[in-house]
């Protein structure tokens, strides 16, 4: 034991565990065009889906005929709903505890819904046959406005609901009503703003917009006659999920169905749900006894697979005339399309939309969000955020600025005044939620303090003052709290099954390792965090530790990855599942060095017998001694699964500033400057975490300033195509500052509260603050997004301000 | 998405003949660049089709057309046309349409139009900020072929039809005109040079 011993600093340095910028492993493949995404995937003998689609958005279908499309050479079947209606297949259940047409049964309701599909030796033969296919249909009056749909005279939408009148969230008061439910104290709120001095509202309607990953969705469906067994490779965020919804549809035992995520191009929260694409392709493969192919196209995606957002928001607040807020009330219509198909935990139809108290101490608040039937594609899943999140906070930190607007109070001054202190942590919010941790004060300064706040509002003043500036200047300031890291399984579940996640780790005789987890990377790295975390914990170098997902042969059961949940569930179980590890990985150590386990002491990737740096088992030692000779009494092996049930979601923050010039003339918008704080609590990969921000980021500039999905009054979508729909490149997309400060989560077993969809809930607001903020001086309190520079010039015309 | 049109053009036809020609769907139809009246279903109800040929991409629209309203006297026709194709549009057409005298020259009249257009579906999802201009140049075109065939009728032949005859016996029929493509690449043109005369025709 003469050898030089590495000083721990630089043995911790080789791990490049947790706060490492390690390079992502992921890209080595990508970069290569060596992904594999489930279009890359081609069995033998596999056939090819494509799927005959409403052109009307509301109608009867009178008849359909088939027989022009099956007499087209390689075209091997036509399914309609008629013909899944002896398998039962034609209806499936929702993740909202409502019911889909797989196929459309009698009726259309929306535009470009699912109408019949066509089964054929390839994609060309199958998109020919698909137009072959005669349908024809007895137009329906087309309902587009949720309010209009609630009126008393309304058109019925959902036939099949008849006579309904309660839903899976409680009473229907209406034909085309699904859901009301409310949230916090009305009585407590309405005292609240009985007794203040102050009170202002606003409505605003959060349009309905679209995740747009860059692939598509799709999956090849391989049922296996002989076996009797069901493989599907599929573009899902939740692979488990779907195994289980597919052994219920299909009646194939849960064992015998396998379900693939292999690279997945995106999510964003579009691949949470079950389409009927991909039931339609395994109930072919079922019927065919071959393989079957089914990949979206871009307008195909965009129009049916699931939207996000479309909230018509109305909310109040009440405060003492210097700003302190006393109360809040919000009332919400909530189009959800032809079928409530939104990816919430059951119990919460609005998602977390509770969480719209933001980072203020306000004592007396409610909510109420009704659920409503429209002729649009069915969806309402969390588009880079956590469960309805991103409405919540655009919500109030609206309402926090119409009210400093009202009070002639500066808005960096308003929050202040209202955050919740630090030592107010954990805070149970007046809707029930006990944040974490949290730290706004110190946040807020060091962000005004980078930009020079004072000096901007002096800048914009000037320009105020100045009636030949050819600009307009607006700051956008913005303090969010996000809810993320769901779910504790008391409160959160989706079909009945707890959100919970799951790690296993194996440690091999000879030191690398291999972890398997129930949740599967989209673009967020898992493959590089997971295994920072695992280095850190157990002190093998991340370099030697492979991760995998995404198959649910081989991986534990979990709920996936959507809502920021990867890094404050799945993370957590890796480090808890490493943890038993550690535990057996002492006694091991103990029995080798022939000392007791309380006199060893861990030190990075090593224990050591205490006082003696020279008396050491590294865990590689360790590992080989757990195969090759265990201690008397010891199980052999080392590996360990952990499930786990979060105590409490986490509670990341953030505080945006943004600062635009909108030119007078043509009503484009200049984003000079956008600083993004964050705080995430403990930071795994610092690189990771900024390219997740800009991401985010990028993804709420698209939000906040092109994107939407304009229906006209017959139902046609008119904005699903890329040269409506707004997807920012490189050249669209302005530079981003980020700054960070280290808030941990006291729950987490190392403190990581999760990142990914921060900048995107908190960039949103922020962009839309700036730009009403610009038109502030004449007394504008909110526009509506997005801000294109044709809606920005309408404004600035209605408010007299164009040149 | 819905367009509605109202549209007045002078025509370089007596009044009479212009009226032979519109009350006769069939060859009126035949006025419209790739447009077909394949069968006559009733008295009033017939079977068409268009065709729209955009670069190597075709579409064929195949309806039906009812007349829900003739007027002799007012010299006016009321038809609903409807209309899908198989790639996933339709479309449908509410016309009233009048030939008016014009009183100054009894060689001249003038076609009102009224027509609110509803279209469906791909047409309207990728084709909807042109439609309005795509809808007044393929009128234009229509006008155009009017009058052209409403002064290739026999003069004067239309006063001595009694009212309420069908005007397809009682006038000369014009030849049907060959059937056209809509040729989508000079629509392109069209609309680039409707679009340049219409910026310069705004500055001057």
């Amino acid at each position: 034991m003469s050898a030089v011993i590495q000083p721990a600093d630089e043995r911790e340095a080789s791990l490049a565990g947790i706060g490492v910028s390690r390079l992502r492993k992921e890209d080595a493949r990508f970069i290569q065009g060596k992904g594999n995404y489930v279009d890359d995937i081609k069995l033998p003998g596999m056939l090819h889906m494509d799927i005959v689609r409403s052109p009307i958005a509301h109608g009867r279908i009178k008849r359909i005929n088939k027989e022009a499309a099956l007499a087209i050479p390689g075209v091997h079947a036509v399914l309609t709903a008629d013909d899944l209606k002896p398998l039962k297949l034609h209806w499936m259940p929702t993740l909202a505890g409502d019911v889909a047409a797989v196929l459309a049964d009698e009726k259309v309701h929306f535009q470009m819904q699912e109408v019949a599909i066509v089964i054929a030796d390839d994609r060309y033969i199958a998109a020919d046959a698909a137009e072959a296919v005669e349908v024809e249909y007895e137009e329906l009056p087309v309902v587009i406005d949720p309010y209009d749909a609630l009126l008393p005279d309304a058109p019925v939408l959902r036939e099949d609901l008849a006579g309904k009148t309660s839903g899976a969230h409680g009473p229907r008061e209406h034909h085309n009503h699904i859901f009301t439910w409310d949230a916090g104290d009305l009585a407590a709120a309405d005292a609240a703003f009985a007794a203040a001095p102050i009170k202002v509202e606003q409505h605003m309607h959060y349009p309905r917009v679209h995740p747009c990953p860059l692939e598509t969705c799709g999956c090849v469906a391989s049922f296996d006659p002989i076996r009797g067994e069901l493989t599907t490779y599929i573009t899902s965020q939740a692979p488990h999920v779907v195994r289980t919804v597919v052994s219920m549809l299909s009646g194939v035992p849960e064992s015998k169905v396998r379900i693939v995520s292999p690279d997945i191009g995106g999510g964003f929260g579009n691949k949470v749900g079950i389409y009927p694409g991909y039931v339609c392709a395994i109930v072919a493969s079922i019927v065919l006894g071959r393989p079957v192919k089914w990949i979206e196209d871009r307008i195909e995606n965009i129009s049916s697979t699931a939207f996000a957002r479309d909230y018509h928001m109305d909310g109040q607040l009440a405060a003492t005339e210097d700003g302190k807020i006393l109360g809040l009330k919000v009332n919400v219509v909530a189009d959800h399309g032809a079928f409530d198909a939104c990816a919430d935990p059951t119990k919460f139809p609005a998602g977390l939309f509770h969480i719209c108290s933001g980072s203020y101490d306000i004592a007396a608040a409610h909510c109420s969000v009704k659920g409503v039937y429209t002729n649009k594609a069915p969806g309402g899943v969390a588009y880079r955020c956590s469960f309805r999140v991103t409405e919540a906070v655009y919500l109030i930190e609206r309402m926090v600025d119409v009210l400093a607007q009202r009070l002639n109070i500066d808005k960096a001054e308003i929050r202040r005044r209202n955050f919740i202190r630090k030592e107010q942590f954990p805070y149970t919010s007046a809707f029930g939620f006990e944040y974490d941790s949290g730290d706004y004060h110190p946040a807020l300064e060091k962000v005004l303090d980078a930009v020079d706040y004072p000096a901007l509002r002096a800048e914009q003043a000037a320009r105020r003052a100045d009636p030949n500036s050819p600009t307009l200047m607006g700051i956008g300031l913005v303090s969010f709290t996000e809810i993320v890291g769901a779910g504790p399984s008391k409160m959160c579940d989706i079909l009945g099954v707890g959100m919970f996640d799951s790690c296993e780790i194996r440690i091999h005789p000879t030191g690398s390792a291999i972890a398997r987890m129930g949740t599967i990377t989209q673009g967020q790295g898992h493959q590089t965090t997971y295994a920072q975390i695992i280095a850190t914990e157990l002190g093998i170098p991340s370099e030697v530790i492979q991760v995998e997902e995404g198959d649910t042969s081989t991986a534990p059961y979990g709920l996936g990855t959507y809502g920021s949940r990867s890094t404050p569930v799945a993370g957590a179980a890796i480090a808890m599942a490493a943890r038993k590890i550690h535990a057996k990985a002492r006694k091991i150590a103990a029995h080798m060095l022939e000392v007791s386990e309380s006199d060893l002491d861990w030190e990075v990737d090593r224990f050591k017998v205490r006082g003696d740096d020279s008396k050491f088992k590294t865990m590689a030692d360790v590992a080989w001694q757990a195969y090759h000779q265990p201690p008397a009494g010891l199980e052999p092996g080392l590996e360990a699964v952990h499930y786990y049930d979060p105590p409490n979601f986490t509670f990341p923050f953030g505080i945006y500033l943004c600062v635009v010039d909108i030119d007078r003339a043509t009503g484009e918008t200049k984003i000079r400057r956008f600083y993004a704080l964050d705080d995430c609590g403990t930071r795994i990969n610092p690189m990771i975490i900024e390219g997740q921000i800009h991401g985010g980021l990028t993804e709420g500039f698209a939000v906040a300033m092109g994107q939407q999905m304009p229906f006209d009054a017959q139902g046609n979508l008119l904005g699903n195509t890329l040269m409506d729909y707004f997807l920012p490149t490189a050249v669209e997309t302005p530079k981003w500052e980020t700054d960070y400060t280290v808030t941990p989560s006291p729950h987490h077993p190392i403190g990581a509260k999760g990142v990914a969809e921060s900048p995107h809930v908190g960039s949103i607001p922020t962009f839309n603050a700036a730009v009403v903020d610009a038109f502030a001086h004449v007394g504008v309190t909110h526009l509506d997004m997005p801000h294109t520079a044709f809606r920005v010039w309408q404004a600035l015309k209605a408010h007299n301000l164009a040149i | 998405m819905e367009v509605k049109l109202e549209k007045q053009y002078p025509l370089a036809v007596d009044a009479d003949r212009a009226w032979a020609l519109l009350s006769d769907v069939k060859a009126t139809a035949a006025c419209m660049p790739g447009a077909q009246i394949t069968e006559q279903l009733t008295e009033t109800s017939y079977k068409g089709a268009v065709k729209v040929k955009v670069g190597p991409a075709t579409a064929q629209f195949g309806g039906t057309v009812d007349v829900t309203e003739r007027n002799e006297a007012e010299r006016r026709v009321v038809m609903l046309g409807k209309g899908a194709d198989k790639g996933g549009s339709s479309a449908s057409m509410d016309l009233t349409a009048a030939i008016v005298a014009d009183p100054a020259n009894a060689q001249a009249c003038i076609l009102n139009g009224t027509a609110v257009v509803i279209v469906n579906g791909k047409f309207a999802q990728f084709g909807g900020r042109m439609m309005v201009s795509v809808s007044e140049m393929l009128l234009g075109q229509f006008v155009e072929q009017f009058q052209a065939t409403a002064q290739a009728l026999a003069p004067a032949g239309g006063a001595d039809v009694p009212a309420g005859a069908d005007a397809t016996a009682a006038s000369p029929a014009p030849a049907p005109a060959p059937v056209r493509e809509l040729d989508g690449l000079s629509i392109v043109w069209g609309l680039i040079k409707g679009w340049f005369a219409q910026l310069f025709g705004r500055r001057s």
